[in-house]
């Protein structure tokens, strides 16, 4: 993974200024600048939840009141110096990160606004209805922080720290979102089941953006309470959480250059425009209508980042980077029998859409899944794959139960799927896309890969150079840094099975891959499913057109209503008349035209 | 006398065009077919009629008006009554409320309403044991009906029925098409989506194979119920 | 004993305010499943407009009863107003765009008509005329007030009419099915948009009742009102089943017991903390709430 940091000679330029205020600027200003960049850090912080993760967050205000309250506390009744408090305030701050989001991070979005909201005010009402946390008014006689034996009061002094702090933040930010974990936040805010169904731990990687988000609140309340050497309850209300998001959203979500302009627009700009002073709640709030109407992206939008795949030359000589070496890999040693379901049903209210399913899926085949419409298939596929469970049944992978396993753990035993209707990550890049569908199989811990320490650097090599040769293998390597929106269909559902592919899986489910494709895509869909199955990959197939399952099935399984009609080579299922029946018809009697009182005796089982 | 006249009718979702140029038509007392494997792009057709997808090119007139860009609430005062794939019933609502909300453009006129009901409670005597149940308790065959009624309750020119035959056992199936044959003597325009070819072919007059968003073959239904090109759009091959 | 009386007589009071405000944002998450962030505003515009109508008439010496009416009537029918207006403007050019979207904005309506009253009318308290006398009876060693009486009646009086016009009117019919399947509701020939916009109508129309009540009962109305009777009328929605408007009504009741319970035997400075538990422990618990549907996402 590079380890540069794209600052670019704007941000370059940028931090010169900022550095420099204290020297050509008066106090006033230089606290003006303070604002701004405590503000900045704040709203890096929630950025990471509303912006990366996609997570509405509306009591962000808690955590930076926590980070306070702890560096006061700790500083006033145990007399810790300030840098001792530091550590201190990230731990409480991610531990009620952790506890507010473990119960709510399954809701909904739009309740967990509302929750988040409400833990806010709880955490507030706490601080002004106990006498430890000093009431109403607070805590005073905070000790401002020491360097090196001089304290740090003076205004110049304190932003030259908080500004340290900003660029610590800054560089952790934008390593988080090269990393791994940044692009996971970004495939949940894409398309939150898609990510789940690729291998993406959704549930774990919202907890981690909410984590991460108060541990940098945190951060910032400390910095907060260090410079007053005061805190009060009016500081952490639910308007500050609001100030934080509007920056968020009026810069940029995502968008790193956005918040940060955004904090300085929302903080600096009132200062400058004081007589605004009681419009200019107002105008914000009128602001954030009309971005979300007519600019939802914000002011300063997040590029697409673009993280450059290596050359072909570069990933051919990548060891174990090849499809042929990725899928060995997994596929060693296989049982013969990869997948048994057995006597699936799965019942939805009244409605018995798939009843007594039974069949096995052997080593290396193609098999395919075909049957009229309303037949029940997709949900066969969405038991196999996590995303329902059966009512009833068990299915075995590998003699083991897959049965109740949500989807991404699915993934990781060796199953890939795509969908009926393509779930691309449309706002990231194609290559991008594949990398996420490989995520699963990185094991490097968090910290080494932001830290960037060889074996890490090593693993993200091989990680990338197999991706890039998993597009090459579709024919897209040359379209690695499009963005996956743009592509036209037939390559969009190339990149899917790509991204499936990349997982390594030993199974790859493919929900009607020929779906609007013409007769030349076909095929060469055909040939590439071929070519799949010939790396060592078994692949089940859903498909409508006749023509390409016949013609690439080892073996067809007929649905009709629910159950398993036939089953067998293709061209005995084709002849089969129970098949026929289902999808032309019966050769049957005309439908009587007698009198219509006739309906309702029996005939309306 | 030719009542619905679809002419090069194209229709996408985003970069993807679903239906290429369709033509069709439906005169009043007859029924037409528009037959296909899935995915092929019936549904599609028949919410572009309805004015429930947007139309991005070709014409589609009823009668002498153009449907196209009008929005759905007004095709259905225009005499187009569409019966939707998989029902589509307010299941949380009883059947009794289903079959107003089918005279909701009437509401006013509450004795004629009342008079429209009773007249599908003949046609359909089960409903009326059942008329106080939710909906979403009725049995497949059952739900059917109520859909059926209650797109009958406008009295409207044209029928259009998604699928009505699908998760529906042959029986109930037969007596469905009985009562749309019916409809159908009676001077109703009706078309019919259906995947079960054979049987449909059997009521309908005339019938359209769709595939991949293409007219592959049209024509009188029994000339079609012979077409060896029907049997392969569906099947993929000569099959017995 | 007389204590709990009096205590359950001001928590049904103030659960009325809260089951009127429950309501729109049930009816509202109903049929676009949104949450209305801005209702709890809109409750607070409506007490305005009851404070400005009452204290125009004060001058002339109207009789109170015709006045009080005067006040509902234009505060219900401008407030409903309102609720159009940002449903057509703000919220219906969104409803097919990501979620994250419009709940951005209706914070933007939320924060906007805050900040628009606190312009117009500043940030201190605005006083309510004392129209309703406090005299009342006592029942069981506890007094019951007319005002509290009044806020009772007319709220079942209203809760009752909402519940006919939604079960026993076309267009409440027509509410319900939009609820269940919005493009089948349009081939029935029901103008989908216009019966969204009703129902908003509604929602906001009786919060501008629960709002002039909450200014006779209290006195004193402020801009920021809106915040503390938005979140617990909501957390009443949710705990009756969001969606259900049976559950929206005894919510709201439950709620304001709960209050007056916390306020009686703990102490009101955790009255909020004690309903956010509330909230959360519901939606942990038993998301669907005491008769209502899943919150929570399948995976």
């Amino acid at each position: 993974m590079r380890t540069a940091i794209p600052v670019g000679r704007l941000g370059i330029a940028a931090l010169v200024i900022a550095a420099g205020v204290p020297f050509l600027c008066d106090n006033y200003i230089t606290d003006v600048a303070l604002t701004i960049v405590t503000y900045g850090i704040l709203a890096l912080g929630l950025n990471i939840v509303v912006g990366y993760a996609g997570l509405l967050d509306l009591g962000y205000a808690a955590f930076f009141a926590i980070g306070a309250y702890t560096t006061a506390l700790l500083e006033t009744l145990l007399n810790f110096n300030f840098w001792e408090t530091i550590p201190c305030a990230l731990v409480f701050a991610a531990i009620s990160g952790i506890i507010i989001g473990w119960p709510t991070l399954r809701l909904r979005s739009d309740y967990l606004a509302i929750v988040t909201l409400g833990f806010g005010e709880i955490v507030r009402i706490i601080a002004v209805n106990l006498d430890i946390t000093g009431g109403p008014n607070g805590i005073y006689g905070i000790n401002p922080a020491n360097v090196l034996g001089h304290d740090l009061t003076s205004p110049k002094s304190i932003y030259a720290l908080g500004l340290v702090v900003l660029v610590i933040v800054l560089v952790f930010v934008i390593r988080l979102g090269q990393s791994r974990l940044g692009r996971a936040w970004q495939s949940l805010r894409e398309d939150e089941s898609a990510a789940e169904a690729v291998g993406v731990p959704t549930l774990r990687v919202k907890m981690l953006a909410y984590v991460i988000g108060a541990l940098i609140g945190g951060l910032g309340g400390s910095l907060f309470a260090a410079r007053f050497g005061t805190i009060d309850p009016t500081s952490f209300t639910y308007a500050q959480s609001v100030t934080i998001l509007i920056i968020v959203v009026l810069g940029g979500r995502g968008s790193i250059p956005g918040v940060l302009l955004g904090a300085i627009i929302v903080a600096g700009l009132p200062e400058a425009l004081r007589f605004l002073n009681l419009w200019r709640e107002f105008v914000f709030a009128v602001a954030l209508i009309l971005l979300m109407l007519l600019r939802p992206q914000g002011l300063w939008p997040a590029r697409l980042r673009r993280i450059a795949a290596p050359s072909a030359d570069e990933a051919h000589h990548v060891p174990h980077a090849e499809p042929a070496a990725q899928i060995a890999e997994v596929t060693a040693n296989e049982p013969e029998t990869l997948l048994e379901a057995r006597n699936v049903s799965r019942v939805f209210g009244g409605l018995k859409a798939v009843t007594d399913v039974s069949f096995t899926v052997h080593r290396g085949e193609i098999l395919s899944l075909i049957g009229p419409n309303g037949a029940g298939k997709t949900t066969v596929f969405n038991c196999l794959t996590g995303v329902l469970p059966p009512s009833s049944g068990s299915i075995l992978w590998d003699g083991r139960s897959l049965t109740g396993l949500v989807p991404h753990r699915v993934v990781a035993r060796g199953l890939a799927r795509t969908f009926q209707g393509i779930r691309l990550f449309n706002n990231m890049t194609v290559f991008e896309n594949v990398l996420v569908g490989m995520d699963h199989r990185f094991h490097v811990p968090l910290p080494a890969e932001l830290i960037g320490l060889p074996f890490a650097r090593r693993d993200t090599g091989l990680h990338y150079a197999a991706c890039r040769n998993w597009l090459e293998f579709v024919g897209l390597s040359d379209k690695a840094g499009l963005r996956a929106g743009d592509l036209p269909y037939g390559d969009q559902r190339r990149l899917e099975i790509a991204r499936g592919l990349a997982g390594q899986p030993r199974l790859l489910l493919l929900d009607e891959p020929a779906a609007g494709m013409n007769p030349t895509e076909k095929q060469s869909l055909m040939g590439l499913i071929r070519r799949i199955r010939d790396l060592g990959t078994t692949v089940l197939l859903i498909e409508h057109d006749m023509l390409l399952v016949m013609g690439v099935s080892d073996r067809v399984i007929v649905m009709d209503r629910g159950q398993i009609i036939a089953e067998g080579a293709p061209a005995e299922v084709q002849a089969n008349s129970r098949v026929v029946e289902a999808y032309l018809g019966t050769e049957e009697d005309d439908p009587e035209d007698g009198p219509v009182g006739s309906i309702s005796e029996g005939a309306l089982a | 006398m030719t009542l619905l006249a679809i002419e090069g009718l194209r229709v996408g979702y985003g970069k993807v065009e679903v239906l290429h140029g369709i033509d069709l038509t439906v005169g009043a007392g007859e029924i037409v077919a528009l037959l296909g494997s899935n995915g092929a792009g019936k549904t599609t057709t028949l919410r572009a009629l309805s004015g429930l997808e947007p139309v991005r090119g070709g014409r589609v007139s009823l009668g002498d008006t153009s449907l196209v860009g009008v929005p759905a609430h007004k095709i259905a005062a225009m005499g187009l009554a569409h019966v939707p794939e998989r029902r589509r019933l307010f299941a949380p609502l009883t059947v009794e409320e289903n079959l107003k909300l089918g005279g909701y453009l009437m509401r006013e006129q509450t004795a004629e309403l009342k008079r429209r009901i009773d007249a599908m409670y003949a046609l359909f005597p089960r409903l009326l044991e059942r008329r106080l149940q939710l909906a979403g308790t009725l049995s497949g065959g059952e739900q059917q009906m109520v859909a059926i009624a209650r797109a009958l309750i406008l009295q409207p020119r044209l029928l259009v029925l998604d699928e009505p035959s699908m998760g529906l056992a042959p029986l109930v199936v037969r007596s469905i098409f009985g009562i749309v044959k019916r409809l159908r003597n009676e001077g109703m325009a009706v078309l019919l989506v259906e995947q079960n070819a054979r049987q449909t072919l059997r009521i309908a007059d005339r019938a359209y194979v769709l595939e991949s968003g293409s007219i592959l073959v049209d024509g009188p239904a029994s000339a079609l119920a012979q077409d060896p090109r029907v049997q392969a759009a569906y099947l993929g091959g000569v099959a017995a | 004993m007389s204590e709990f009386i009096q205590l359950v007589i001001a928590g049904l009071t103030t659960g009325s305010f809260y089951a009127l405000v429950a309501l729109g944002y049930t009816m509202v998450y109903g049929i676009v499943r949104l949450i209305n962030f801005a209702h709890g505003d809109i409750f607070m515009v409506g007490a305005f407009i009851g404070w400005t109508v009452l204290t125009t008439l004060a001058a002339t010496h109207m009789p109170w009863g015709i006045g009080l009416l005067l006040a509902l009537v234009v505060a219900m029918l401008l407030t409903g107003g309102l609720g159009v207006v940002v449903e057509r403007f703000a919220y219906q050019p969104l409803l097919s765009a990501p979620p994250l979207s419009i709940l951005i904005t209706a914070l933007g309506v939320s924060l906007a008509l805050e900040n628009g009253v606190l312009l117009i009318f500043g940030a201190g308290f605005n006083t309510y005329p004392q129209l309703i006398g406090s005299e009342g009876f006592m029942i069981a060693g506890a007094r019951i007030t007319d005002i509290q009486v009044g806020i009772i009646v007319l709220s079942v009086v209203l809760m009752a009419g909402l519940y006919f016009f939604v079960h026993h009117t076309f267009i409440g019919t027509a509410m319900r099915a939009l609820a269940v399947d919005r493009d089948a509701a349009r081939l029935m020939g029901i103008n989908v948009e216009r019966v969204i916009q009703i129902t908003f109508f509604l929602g906001s129309s009786l919060a501008a009742v629960a709002g002039v009540m909450e200014g006779l009962y209290y006195t004193e109305i402020n801009f920021f009102m809106g915040f503390v009777v938005g979140l617990r009328a909501f957390t009443a929605a949710v705990l009756g089943g969001i969606g259900n408007i049976p559950g929206a009504m005894a919510g709201g009741l439950l709620i304001g017991l709960l209050e007056a319970f916390s306020a009686g035997y703990i102490s009101s400075r955790w009255t909020d903390v004690i309903v956010f538990l509330v909230l959360i422990g519901t939606l942990v618990i038993k998301p669907t709430g005491l008769f209502g549907e899943r919150v929570v996402e399948r995976m």
